[in-house]
């Protein structure tokens, strides 16, 4: 068997060439998906029997939610691969993941709050999938201070890498605590064991959305890698040619 | 028209909430573009510090 396409992938200029040629082609596909789920989601699903027009707030709320704890999922593996690894380029990708899952996580909270004042009456409950979204915004921000408390690039890397392994705890905690708990939160309807419990002409808007904001997510860590890539490579030639082109 | 606008009653959370998402699509892309923007600046930077010596010399 052979190992190249491993080494490559580890390989910084590799990367940072690849990721200047894949950006566009999740870029444009994810605003063409997000703009025809907002058409979907706004205009063409019927309005919920119970929630009415309302319910509409799922096709953002959702998405932010799935972004918060899918980008920590990535990162979480990111850092993974790089502690065990100790592959520079998996560093890279674990910090180029953090802000986007934070600005995520915090949308989720504040539409998840606008969501819940006329749903269930009030903007915030200390209930348990809430509290355990917080403390994900929480992480994130811990993972982004401990970085920044460090001089030493590769120290940063290896401290944060481990808190945001020991983190990954809290995402199925989040995913599973409507089931596990009493929970004012509705269960999962679509990422959930068996059929989802929703309508077509509502579901199909909202997966969109999902594909839609995941590879908006790609793009968005594809830009921000390269500007990690640069920061981290001290010696190389290619940086010449990389910031020339 | 007015009536999508009204969304059933719900337009004060509603908006807010679609506001609050796609702001913070739209700061996502401006934010990963600045950063790179500024590695590129800072790499162009050590580039020209190292390159600096050399040229003198060949100048002398």
């Amino acid at each position: 068997m052979t190992w190249t396409w491993f080494h490559r992938l580890g390989s910084p200029p590799h990367i940072y060439r690849l990721a200047t040629r894949l950006t566009p082609w999740f870029a444009w596909p994810a605003a063409l998906i997000i703009v025809a789920a907002l058409y979907g989601g706004l205009v063409l699903a019927p309005p919920d029997y119970q929630q009415g027009d309302g319910f509409r707030m799922v096709y953002v709320h959702a998405p932010c939610a799935w972004m918060s704890l899918m980008v920590y999922t990535t990162l979480a593996v990111a850092s993974a691969v790089g502690l065990i690894w100790r592959m520079k380029v998996a560093y890279a990708v674990a910090a180029s993941c953090a802000p986007i899952g934070a600005s995520f996580t915090a949308a989720a909270l504040m539409t998840g709050m606008l969501f819940g004042r006329p749903m269930w009456g009030t903007y915030w409950a200390w209930d348990p999938q809430l509290t355990f979204e917080l403390v994900l915004l929480f992480i994130y921000l811990g993972y982004m201070g401990l970085r920044s408390s460090f001089d030493d690039p590769q120290r940063a890397d290896r401290a944060s890498s481990m808190l945001a392994v020991v983190g990954f705890i809290d995402v199925p905690i989040i995913h599973f605590s409507t089931t596990w708990w009493n929970s004012l939160h509705q269960a999962p309807s679509v990422l959930r064991f068996g059929k989802p419990t929703i309508a077509l002409p509502m579901l199909i808007p909202l997966l969109m959305m999902l594909l839609g904001f995941t590879l908006y997510f790609v793009a968005i860590l594809l830009v921000r890698l390269r500007g990690e890539i640069l920061r981290r490579e001290r010696s190389a030639s290619w940086l010449r040619e990389a910031i020339v082109s | 028209m007015t009536a999508f606008f009204r969304m059933g009653g719900y337009a004060q959370y509603l908006w807010p909430a679609y506001g609050i998402t796609f702001a913070v699509v739209i700061l996502n892309i401006v934010w990963a573009r600045r950063t790179l923007a500024r590695a590129r600046r800072e790499a162009r930077r050590r580039l020209a510090v190292r390159d600096e010596p050399v040229l003198h010399g060949e100048e002398v």
